[in-house]
Formats: C-alpha cells, sequence, structure tokens
C-alpha cells in the first residue's frame, strides 16, 4: 500500500514540477505575444541558453542561486540586444515576417549554443544541501526538486508583484489591453515591446536554469520546451494566465505520466487535445483567450 | 493687449484610411484658453481629425503645428509629451486596471500651482473616490467619462480634445460632464477642442464652432452668439 501511495506522491510532485517549468517558459511566450503580437520561435533556445549560462556559472565556481539570478540577467541583455536590432525594425510588418525572423534566430541560437557548448550533454552540479533525499508518505523524494517547486513559486509570485505593484508593471498590463490609449498617455510603445521581450526573455532563462537539474541539458531541450510552451498556451488560450496555469498542469501530469510508464501514447493524446482545441475553441479551454 | 497664440493649428490635411480619402483638406486653429467645439453629423470625419491631431492617423498631406512644434508626423506620445490630452469617444477606460491604476497611467507634474494629483481628482471626483480599488472598466457610463475626463486632466495638459462626451449618457449625465467640463476645463485655463453632436452642450462649453461637412470639410464658423441667435444656421449647414 506504501508503494502506491509513494508512486502516487512521486508522480503528483514530478509533474507539479514540470507544469510549473511548463508554465513560466509559456508565460514568458505569452508576454511577448501579447503585447507585442510577435510569435518568438526562439524562446525554447532562449531557454536552453539559459541553461547553459547557469551551466557555466555554476562549473565556474558561482553558487547555485547567484547562477540563478546572474542567468536570468545576461540572457535578459541577450533578448535586449535581439530585440533592438532586428525584432524592433521588423514590427510594422505583418506576422509572417517575424514568424520567419524568430525561426532564423531559433536556428542561430541552437547552432550559437553547439559552437560553445557543444553537443555532449552538461549537468548542473548542485549545493551539497540539495543533493539529498527527503521521506515523504514512503517515498523517498530528491531535495532539489522541492527547492525547484519553491523557486518556481517564488519566481510566478515576484512576477505577479512586479505587474500588480510596480509602474513598468502597470504599463504592460495596459498595454496588453488598449495600446493605442497608452500612446496618448505619452509612452513610448517601442519601450513597451521592449520590455515585454526582455521580460519573456529573462522568464524563458529562469526556466532553464531551474529545469537544468531535472533534465540533462542538451542541444535539443530548448526545441522540445518550445513544442511543450505552444501547446500550453495553446490549450490554455493565447493570453489567459489561468488557463495557461491549467494547460501547464494538463500537459506537465500527462507528460510525468509518459515518462514514469515509459510510453509516448500519452503525448499523442496531448496533441489530438490540442487540435481539437485549436478547431472547436480557439480562446482555449477556459474560453479567456485574447486572440484566436 | 497679449496676442493670443494659436496653440493649435492645422493647415490643409488630408487623412486616409487605407484608400479611403477621409478628411480632404481641413484647415483649422485653437488659439491658447480658447474653447472650440466641431459640429457635424455622423460620419464627416470629426473622430478622424480628432485622431489625425493625435498621431493616431497620421496625415498624408498637410501639416499640424502644436504650440509652434511641427507634429504633422510625430507619434502619439510626442503629442502626449506637448501637453496634449485625448479623451475619445469610447472612453478607452483600461480594463484589468483599478480608478486608481487608471489615473496613475496619465499622471504627469504640473507647472501650475495647484496642480492635478490623484488627491486632487479624489477631491474633485467623488464617483471616482468612492471606487479606486475598482475595476475601471465595471464602472457605469457616465462613471467611465468621468474617469475619462480624470485621466485627462491629472496630466496636467495645456490643450485637451474631447470627442462627443455627451455620447451615450443621459440627459442628467450629460448635465453633470458639461459642468464638470465648464469647472476644471474651461474655467481653469485649459484649451478645448471638443467634437459634439449634442449641440446644445457643445454652445454650452465653447466659444468658437466649426461646422463640418462630408470628408472633413468645413461648411462655416460661427461664435456661439451668431448660433444661439439664428439656430437656423445649424440645420441649414448640418443637414444634407
Ligand atoms: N478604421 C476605419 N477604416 C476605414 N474607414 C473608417 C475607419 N474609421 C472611420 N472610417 C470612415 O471614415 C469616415 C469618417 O469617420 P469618423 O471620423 O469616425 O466620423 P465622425 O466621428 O464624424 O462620425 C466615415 O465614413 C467612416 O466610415
Ligand atoms: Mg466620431
Amino acid at each position: 500500500m506504501g508503494g502506491t501511495i509513494g508512486i502516487i506522491v512521486d508522480i503528483s510532485l514530478n509533474s507539479l514540477v514540470l507544469s510549473g517549468v511548463f508554465l513560466i517558459v509559456a508565460i514568458g511566450l505569452n508576454i511577448i505575444y501579447g503585447l507585442s503580437r510577435i510569435m518568438n520561435m526562439g524562446h525554447g533556445a532562449l531557454y536552453a541558453v539559459g541553461a547553459y549560462t547557469g551551466y557555466t556559472l555554476v562549473a565556474t565556481g558561482f553558487n547555485y542561486f547567484v547562477a540563478l539570478v546572474i542567468a536570468p540577467i545576461i540572457v535578459g541583455g541577450i533578448g535586449l540586444l535581439i530585440e533592438r536590432t532586428i525584432i524592433a525594425p521588423m514590427r510594422k510588418r505583418s506576422m509572417v515576417y517575424t514568424l520567419i525572423l524568430t525561426y532564423g534566430l531559433m536556428f542561430f541560437l541552437d547552432g550559437m549554443i553547439k559552437y560553445v557548448w557543444g553537443n555532449k550533454p552538461c549537468f548542473i552540479d548542485l549545493p551539497a544541501f540539495m543533493q539529498g533525499t527527503l521521506s515523504i508518505l514512503g517515498t523517498q523524494y530528491p531535495i532539489f526538486r522541492l527547492v525547484t517547486l519553491f523557486l518556481i513559486a517564488g519566481i510566478m509570485g515576484g512576477l505577479m508583484l512586479f505587474l500588480n505593484k510596480t509602474k513598468v508593471g502597470l504599463i504592460l498590463r495596459a498595454s496588453s489591453t488598449i495600446p493605442e490609449m497608452v500612446s496618448c498617455l505619452g509612452i513610448n510603445m517601442s519601450y513597451v515591446h521592449m520590455g515585454a521581450f526582455v521580460l519573456g526573455c529573462i522568464m524563458a532563462a529562469m526556466a532553464g536554469i531551474i529545469a537544468g537539474p531535472l533534465t540533462t541539458i542538451d542541444p535539443l531541450m530548448g526545441s522540445e520546451m518550445l513544442i511543450s510552451s505552444f501547446v500550453v498556451i495553446v490549450i490554455g488560450g493565447l493570453g489567459s494566465l489561468r488557463g495557461a496555469v491549467l494547460a501547464a498542469l494538463l500537459i506537465g501530469f500527462v507528460q510525468t505520466l509518459a515518462e514514469f510508464f515509459i510510453t509516448d501514447l500519452a503525448m499523442v493524446i496531448v496533441y489530438v487535445l490540442m487540435a481539437v482545441i485549436l478547431a472547436f475553441m480557439p480562446r482555449g479551454i477556459l474560453g479567456e483567450g485574447k486572440f484566436e | 493687449m497679449e496676442k493670443r497664440n494659436k496653440i493649435l493649428n492645422i493647415e490643409g490635411i488630408q487623412t486616409y484610411y487605407g484608400v479611403s480619402h477621409v478628411i480632404q483638406g481641413l484647415s483649422m486653429y485653437v488659439e491658447n484658453q480658447e474653447a472650440v467645439s466641431i459640429l457635424g453629423r455622423n460620419g464627416v470625419g470629426k473622430t478622424t481629425t480628432l485622431r489625425t491631431i493625435m498621431g493616431l492617423t497620421p496625415p498624408r498631406g498637410g501639416s499640424i503645428h502644436i504650440n509652434g512644434v511641427d507634429t504633422t508626423k510625430a507619434p502619439p506620445h510626442k503629442i502626449s509629451k506637448l501637453g496634449v490630452a485625448y479623451v475619445p469617444a469610447e472612453r478607452h477606460i483600461f480594463p484589468g486596471l483599478s480608478v486608481e491604476e487608471n489615473l496613475m497611467m496619465a499622471a504627469r507634474p504640473g507647472k501650475g500651482k495647484d496642480p492635478w494629483t490623484l488627491e486632487k481628482v479624489c477631491d474633485h471626483f467623488p464617483v471616482l473616490a468612492d471606487r479606486t480599488k475598482q475595476d475601471g472598466s465595471t464602472l457605469s457610463g457616465g462613471e467611465q467619462q468621468m474617469l475619462a475626463i480624470g485621466r485627462a486632466l491629472i496630466s496636467n495638459p495645456e490643450i485637451i480634445i474631447m470627442d462627443e462626451p455627451s455620447q451615450g449618457l443621459s440627459p442628467l449625465l450629460v448635465q453633470m460632464i458639461t459642468d464638470v467640463v465648464l469647472k476644471f476645463c474651461i474655467s481653469s485655463g485649459i484649451t478645448m477642442l471638443i467634437v459634439e453632436q449634442n449641440y446644445r452642450m457643445a454652445l454650452k462649453v465653447a466659444s468658437r464652432h466649426y461646422l463640418m461637412g462630408t470628408k472633413g470639410k468645413i461648411v462655416k464658423i460661427a461664435s456661439t452668439k451668431e448660433l444661439m441667435e439664428d439656430p437656423e444656421i445649424i440645420q441649414s449647414h448640418l443637414s444634407v
């Protein structure tokens, strides 16, 4: 009996952790899309760059938690450079242009990753206290996964505070509703778009470094995550926060089950579900999506 | 005597929506501290004129100067920073933002001795003061109009351009909005350009009126006095 409960606890906690990572990546993607109508195909690659940067920082002697702060800042800087040099000049064009542009960005970043870090998988060395396990209801649960859960909660809480309690957050929220009126109040929308892109990149990088220890860091992690986060925002409804939370929980759970029972069938079900939702509920499971 | 300067000067603007030529050569001006109205039937181009001034639909020809600065090709945020506040007909209250947050989006320090601040808006607009934490988009139409005006005032502008503030409101609310405009905008020296289809309200707040015919063509310019003495002017110029 204890064994069964242990498995349930394992699966539940694992899927929560995975859902959290999906959620953070997907929210980053959603913020960029919601504010500037750019579907950033390079988002997964930026997530991977975050993970690799974190790996390098830890490997060169930085504390894991310090790396958790520095890596997103570095990736945010890369995002700023990308936005100002290639995305901003394309903004007035139709969405197809930015889609192709960011698709190219994905290949460029993937290539850079292979150039800088090679093809071999990397592993983040965790601080000693995170390496053990904790006994929870009959299962020995890895401590680092519990820490990751707290980090996810912290990141989400921090994001909510930023959006709800700061002037920049206020401007971002207003801009996601009536951007034209925001510009009539004296705010340069070009900077709003820039801020949204950088914030999205920071979210991707944070997800990358907290996901690093969960999986191996390899050149494929970015494109896998891009697909998963697409599924999350499509099922949740573009621009819907509550929808994204629900969809992330769903995808995290299904993928955990799939890994546990070593079957890919579960993911097939997810894609079928996505196709059905795309066809019949273009605004996501809660019908809350702001765009179709 | 001090010569009043033209705070807003529009010369021969041509505005298009795609290939549709909506404003065909409009010229008008508003002097400092003057209150001017644009009167005209539905669809003649009043809203488009305000959008063109605001930089939302820039003109393809002609010129616009605000306080002497050429803003013909300027983006909305630059025009706002020159002291222009826009109150659109849709009010455009940000949904999901509280009344207070809607105001804070626009707040800007003022130069005068008694500038508009959050406290001052709350003092003068009791309906807003009672609802500062409420989602702005859940307010009634009249309250949203008050909020839109409060949001214009809190930017401490030199000129407010207002699009049909009376639209969709009951006569009582139109009276309240008229009082607010007279008391806080006009009496306190803010220049006003107001678009209305409610001619009675326009005559109460503005002193000079542009009567607009199709395609933004000005068919008559008249003072309030002239229009009061001869109500036929509006009828003859604005009916087809
Ligand atoms: N976004 C738009 N696209 C194309 N045509 C428009 C658009 N907005 C307004 N129009 C047209 O431009 C003309 C002027 O509209 P508008 O300025 O809104 O008039 P008014 O405010 O005087 O009622 C109308 O014929 C209207 O149909
Ligand atoms: Mg109109």
